[in-house]
């Protein structure tokens, strides 16, 4: 067992476990994104980021990917660390504004806008799919190609894979091409507010397709609503 | 050939292949990559074939080494033994150095070196400047072997180091002697590279390997390249030596296979260590095995990380990953593996040979050795250069470096390459160490030094810098990939004019974050350029925001044309010149009136910034702007009538003061009165123009013409006040009651500075400004006539004091400056002219102490100077010689060493704040700290130039305009474009013929008299000057056009 302090917490952890399998274990709310329990640890997405060591010499470091140490001091939730995530998210907001895992992600930390140029995507290359094909799926039919801005995930040469057995497991794990948040707001615009209120576009609204829980135009609504009443 | 298999063999072969000086004649030739790009190998060429045809092939060798490290003189080569140092060679010369050196032993002085300070040749390639100021431990072999030659590398003790660590030493020592010498890696990060070394040694496991990482990529930077290609011996003997210390018994270089002379370098060298039985099984009967294999990376720039560069020598995809586990601990295959730098493993034979404590004496308390960059940009010795740690980057520049060329102006220093930072003027004095460069914003690095000059556009810089890196980011973690793309998209929109009010902002938050959040060096250093761009240059990028302006001319979205970026009026130039190339003289007359109320005094007396960045200057020369503006400025004479200057009928119920009649002053009226306004000038000299009328000599601006241009103002509606001095005869408050409620101060400088020396208060010590304003003003004089005139300055008041007492009958005019000609403030043209009248010039020389006779002057004691440090400016200090005093008899004295501002009168009762030179404070508008107060010319920015005043003026008019109506909507007539019908063929090539040079009064025929000096062109001539332009003001237009054309035909 390992000593390190998390959020102020002096705790013992097992040798070998990564910095977020602390957290998760005592309960500290890291937020993740190309993160799964199933898959080895990635580290693409950075949103798991934690601040470590003291005084001046601080950094930050995802989380998934470094491990415990001795004598480790962690804080899960600075400012910087705070304020440099809410930037992650605004974006992967702006690479794939409709996917609901990232508008909840970003309601979460309170971003309601976007500052840059908002493109339609639907990756935002956390690797999950291709971890999924690879690790539990043994096939390894899909990988990143090209570096930088170029960089996507495809079939070797773009062509259609002989070892894909069209499993779908990568569309299942995917929190980018998943079902639409399908608010009537124009396509990319960014609610923010997924927060955990009631839907009321089935009360109001006959057909809005809203099976996807709360969205942020349901939120926004909402609190047009109450301001009308108060006036 | 044998393997030598104890050190007491390799001594033997070692001593066999010494050096021998005065051996064989020999010729040494330089061709590395830089070299072959000169034509380094075609020389190579004909030498053989001219030695073969002269019989002398079997009697002389030709030695072909790697870079010497002087790229600029490239071709070069050495004559040995005599050591003559030809430099950048043609291929026509190879002749007649084979026939008169090598065959008659005669020097070729045109080939020799030129010392640009001292215009002397150099015969010896180690006497040349460049070579002297520099610490050259490893580079200087590359100049003695051949790298495709292990003898060669024998013969200058070559692998002597290894032999000593094989036989007396035990790893730990080794490590230990490494970590004492204070070496630190040369790669970038600067880790120490003993304890690097010792982390390894000591881990886990019997396999371990080594790297050597040799994916040099940074743009601009090849010191690798240098070393792999030069001498790449020496870097295999560092890495044996390290393999024994950490105990590896395989090593790797990981080059990047776009040095393909370098990858067959270093490919030769192995195999030769190989057959000497330098590496392989049993180094040296030591029982030591060690082998290295070559890996050639694919060309990404992220594989210079170590961690991407393990995943790369594996086979897998280059993406680094998190540390820890350090490489140390687990690298290659998962077994320990230490990784250095090309540089760090070259400097190890030298630890090893020459000792630890010797090295260590080298560099500062932190960063030991010294440290080979790459010197490049714009300056004058492009080249690889090796200096100790801790030198100063102006020693840099201007010392080893040469200063920028063309004379231009330093602007920044691009080190470490993407990862590191720009960094500006005012940091010049920076050592170059780790430490130091980091707390600036910007690394050390791999070693790339990148010099930029006032042509360069630092926010061009970035996205530059932005643009590669999204382009070689690996792509892994969002911070990095979509950080540094959102970066590069806020930039590009700045430079195209598409800049918001909040992106530096933004783009300093999302820069931070980058650098925060990404995983590996090449996310957590991509910000740097941005960074420290908007640390040091955060004006540039504001003026690309705000005003939509490149002050640079680099952003081609942001101006016209070069020439009408380059003026503080912003004057449309090519409209202008190209209706006097049609012979439009009152057109031409009309649009250059729309922007500058002064055509006939600028074409005469303007600084002409337009013409330095003239692009005709790239064919031949530049277009003579001032003198052509000068031709319709002069309408008179050239039968243009003076055009009418609309005025709006209606007239803007606002009072309007201004104080003082300079150029900054009229043309603030000037612009006012088109905007309706009746500015009233108030003006404390007897006659108005400020400067322009009482500095200013007649013979280079005729009265008349003055006159002229400030009645046309004066017509406009614009009364002036003479002999009027705001705060003594009329006061702020006064003004203010008589109902005026905007006040523009623009009451120039008049105040002289002193020499600080004693004597200074004699009779016959004049102030320059004073006397030529007295001069100016027709007041009476002490006669000069006969009498010794000491000058004592190098502006142009000086030279317009010098020359006028010399047109006033002295017998003898001296002027005595303290720099050198070079750094002489003073207008080139006016130099030359004072020279060519009889002014003796003393450069390097400054008074001590002024003697005098029953109160009047005597004689002026001087000193000499002698040039000492760089200052940031690139100038060198001058440093007085001791004992070198001496004495010149005089009669007059004129100190000419500035002017000085004194507004405390003038504001009487009211708070307006000042500099610390006695400017009034105020913003890029001209508003001062009082609202209704706004300043501009010298009074605000110090001593300036003419043009700079008028831009001033109309800034000035349109901060007022919007004061008192407070509408910031309204359009301004002269700030809009206007495009001129003229005809311009862009299809013609451009015929070459230089620029018309203007007729002048012989010496003679200035003898004794103020006659104007420089002529008018003819109109012939001016209209075939004018066809010289090449209209850069219809690129944009054109291109547009020409794809348009294209795209239509496509269609079809």
């Amino acid at each position: 067992m390992i000593e390190m302090t998390i959020d102020g917490l002096d705790v013992q952890v097992e040798e070998g476990s990564s910095i977020l399998d602390v957290a998760q274990f005592y309960g500290i709310p890291v937020p993740t994104l190309c993160h799964h329990d199933g898959l080895t640890d990635y580290g693409a997405c950075r949103l798991c980021i934690v601040e470590i060591g003291k005084g001046d010499n601080t950094k930050l470091v995802s989380s998934c990917t470094y491990p415990a140490e001795l004598g480790l001091f962690v804080r899960t939730n600075s400012k910087r660390v705070v304020e440099a995530r809410k930037v992650l998210v605004e974006l992967l907001l702006a690479m794939c504004p409709s996917s609901k895992t990232i508008q909840d992600l970003a309601a979460a930390m309170e971003v309601t806008k976007v500052r840059f140029k908002v493109e339609q995507g639907d990756c935002v290359l956390c690797g999950l799919c291709v971890r999924m094909c690879a690790e539990q799926m043994d096939a390894k039919a899909i990988g990143f190609v090209n570096r930088g801005k170029d960089r996507k995930i495809t079939t070797p040469f773009d062509i259609k894979s002989d070892v894909c057995r069209t499993c779908g497991a990568c569309i299942y794990i995917c929190p980018a091409c998943e079902l639409r948040c399908q608010g009537p707001g124009p396509p990319g615009d960014v609610c923010g507010s997924c927060a955990n209120v009631l839907p009321v576009c089935l009360e109001d609204e006959d057909d809005k397709m809203c099976f996807l829980g709360t969205c942020g135009w349901c939120y926004k609504e909402l609190g047009r609503k109450k301001n009308k009443e108060k006036e | 050939m044998k393997k030598i298999k104890t050190p007491a063999e390799l001594k033997k072969i070692i001593a066999s292949f010494k050096v021998k000086k005065d051996s064989k004649p020999c010729i040494v030739v330089a061709t590395g990559t830089c070299g072959i790009a000169r034509g380094a190998d075609k020389v190579v060429t004909a030498l053989k074939k001219e030695l073969k045809q002269h019989g002398l092939a079997s009697k002389i060798d030709i030695k072909i080494t790697g870079c010497h490290g002087f790229c600029e003189i490239e071709p070069h080569l050495t004559v040995l033994p005599a050591e003559i140092f030809y430099v950048s060679l043609q291929l026509a010369d190879v002749k007649e150095i084979v026939s008169k050196t090598v065959m008659k032993k005669k020097t070729i002085e045109r080939l020799l070196y030129t010392n640009p300070e001292t215009n002397r040749k150099v015969i010896k390639e180690e006497d040349i400047p460049f070579y002297r100021k520099q610490t050259r431990n490893i580079l200087a072999n590359n100049a003695l072997i051949d790298p495709q030659n292990i003898e060669d590398y024998f013969g200058i003790n070559g692998y002597s180091s290894l032999s000593k660590v094989l036989t007396a030493m035990t790893e730990e020592e080794v490590i230990e002697k490494v970590k004492q010498s204070g070496l630190r890696g040369r790669g970038g990060a600067g880790f120490p590279t003993g304890f690097k070394w010792s982390f390894c040694r000591k881990a886990k496991g019997n396999t371990k390997y080594i790297v050597c990482n040799a994916d040099e990529g940074d743009p601009g930077a090849y010191m690798d390249r240098g070393l792999l290609e030069g001498n790449p011996h020496r870097i295999l003997e560092g890495m044996i030596i390290g393999a024994y210390a950490i105990g590896a018994n395989e090593g790797f270089v990981y080059i990047r296979d776009e040095y393909p002379i370098a990858v067959k370098t270093i490919k030769n060298a192995i195999k030769q260590a190989r057959q000497y039985g330098l590496l392989d099984k049993n180094i040296l009967g030591s029982n030591f095995d060690f082998d290295i294999k070559i890996v050639r990376g694919a060309g990404a720039f992220v594989c210079g990380e170590e961690t991407a560069l393990i995943a790369s020598i594996e086979g897998k995809k280059g993406e680094p990953r998190q540390r820890p586990p350090f490489p140390a601990q687990k690298g290659l295959w998962k077994k320990p593996t230490n990784i250095n730098n090309v540089e760090t493993w070259a400097n190890i034979p030298l630890i090893i040979s020459k000792g630890a404590k010797w090295y260590s004496k080298i560099g500062t308390e932190k960063s030991k050795g010294t440290k080979i960059f790459s010197l490049v940009g714009k300056i004058n010795n492009t080249g690889l250069v090796e200096v100790p740690m801790g030198l100063t980057l102006k020693d840099m520049i201007y010392g080893i470096g040469g200063g920028i060329p063309d004379g231009k102006s330093f602007k920044g220093v691009q080190t470490g390459g993407p990862s590191g930072g720009c960094l500006p003027k005012e940091l010049l004095d920076t050592p170059i160490d780790y430490e130091r460069l980091k707390e600036a914003g910007s690394i050390i690095g791999s070693g790339g030094m990148v010099i930029m000059d006032e042509d360069t556009c630092m926010v061009d810089v970035a996205r530059y810098f932005l643009e590669f890196l999204q382009d070689e980011s690996c792509g892994k973690c969002l911070s990095c990939r979509e950080g540094i793309k959102r970066m590069a998209e806020i930039v590009t929109d700045i430079t195209k004019g598409q800049g918001k009010e909040g992106d530096i902002e933004l783009l300093e938050e999302l820069a931070h974050v980058v650098k925060d959040t990404s995983m590996c060096g090449l996310g957590q250093t991509a910000a740097n350029p941005v960074l420290s761009t908007i640390k040091y240059f955060r004006d540039e990028y504001e003026t690309h925001i705000r005003d939509r302006k490149c002050p640079a001319g680099v952003c081609r979205d942001l101006y016209i044309s070069p020439c009408q970026n380059a003026c503080p009026m912003g004057m449309n130039v090519p409209g202008y010149i190209s209706l006097i190339g049609e012979g439009r003289f009152q057109e031409a007359l009309s649009l250059a009136l729309d922007t500058n109320p002064f055509p006939s005094i600028c074409g005469r007396v303007c600084d002409h910034q337009c013409q330095s960045k003239c692009r005709r200057n790239q064919i031949d020369e530049s277009v003579a702007i001032r003198t052509l503006k000068r031709v319709i400025g002069d309408y008179e004479e050239n039968h243009i009538e003076y055009p009418e200057i609309k005025i709006p009928k209606e007239k803007m119920p606002f009072k309007v003061a201004i104080i003082g009649a300079g150029p900054a002053g009229l043309s603030c009226a000037y612009f006012l009165a088109r905007l309706g306004y009746e500015p009233t000038v108030f003006e404390a000299l007897p006659v108005a123009g400020g400067m322009l009328a009482v500095a200013i000599p007649e013979y280079r601006l005729p009265k008349h013409i003055l006159q002229r241009e400030i009645d046309n103002i004066k017509k406009l509606g614009v009364e002036i006040k003479l002999n009027t001095r705001v705060g003594k005869d009329i006061t702020f408050s006064q003004l203010w009651s008589q109902g005026y409620e905007a006040f523009f101060v623009a009451v120039g400088m008049y105040g002289d500075r002193r020499l600080g020396i004693p004597g200074e208060n004699l009779e016959n010590v004049f102030q320059a400004v004073d006397l030529l304003r007295d001069i100016n003003l027709d007041k009476p004089i002490a006669s000069p006539v006969g009498k010794k005139v000491v000058v004592i300055g190098g502006g142009n008041s000086a030279v317009d004091a010098a020359r006028t007492m010399l047109r006033m009958g002295s017998s003898k005019v001296t002027l005595i400056y303290r720099r050198t000609r070079r750094e002489m403030p003073a207008y080139e043209e006016e130099i030359e002219a004072a020279e060519y009248e009889g002014v003796e010039i003393q450069y390097l020389t400054t008074p001590e102490k002024i003697f005098g006779e029953q109160g009047k002057v005597k004689s002026i004691e001087c000193i000499k100077m002698k040039q000492g440090e760089f200052d940031k400016e690139g100038r060198r200090r001058p440093v007085p010689i001791k004992n070198s005093n001496f004495f010149l008899d005089v009669d007059i004295v004129i100190p000419a060493i500035g002017e000085f501002s004194d507004v405390t009168e003038l504001f009487t009762g009211l708070d307006v704040e000042t500099n610390a030179d006695g400017t009034i404070k105020c913003d890029k508008n001209g508003r001062a700290s009082i609202p209704g107060v706004f300043s501009g010319g010298d009074v605000a920015s110090g001593p300036s130039t003419v043009i700079k005043a008028v831009a001033a003026g109309e800034h000035a008019t349109v901060a007022i305009d919007q004061y008192l109506t407070k509408d910031r909507t309204r359009k301004y007539p002269w700030r809009e474009h206007k495009k001129v019908d003229t005809f311009f063929d862009p299809e013609a090539e451009p015929v070459k013929y230089s620029m018309q040079k203007p007729k002048t009064l012989s010496a003679y025929d200035r003898k004794g008299n103020f006659k104007e000096v420089e002529m008018c062109y003819t109109k012939s001539r001016a209209m075939k000057e004018a066809k010289r332009c090449l209209r850069c003001d219809l690129e944009i237009e054109l291109q547009e056009k020409m794809e348009q054309e294209k795209r239509a035909k496509e269609a079809a």
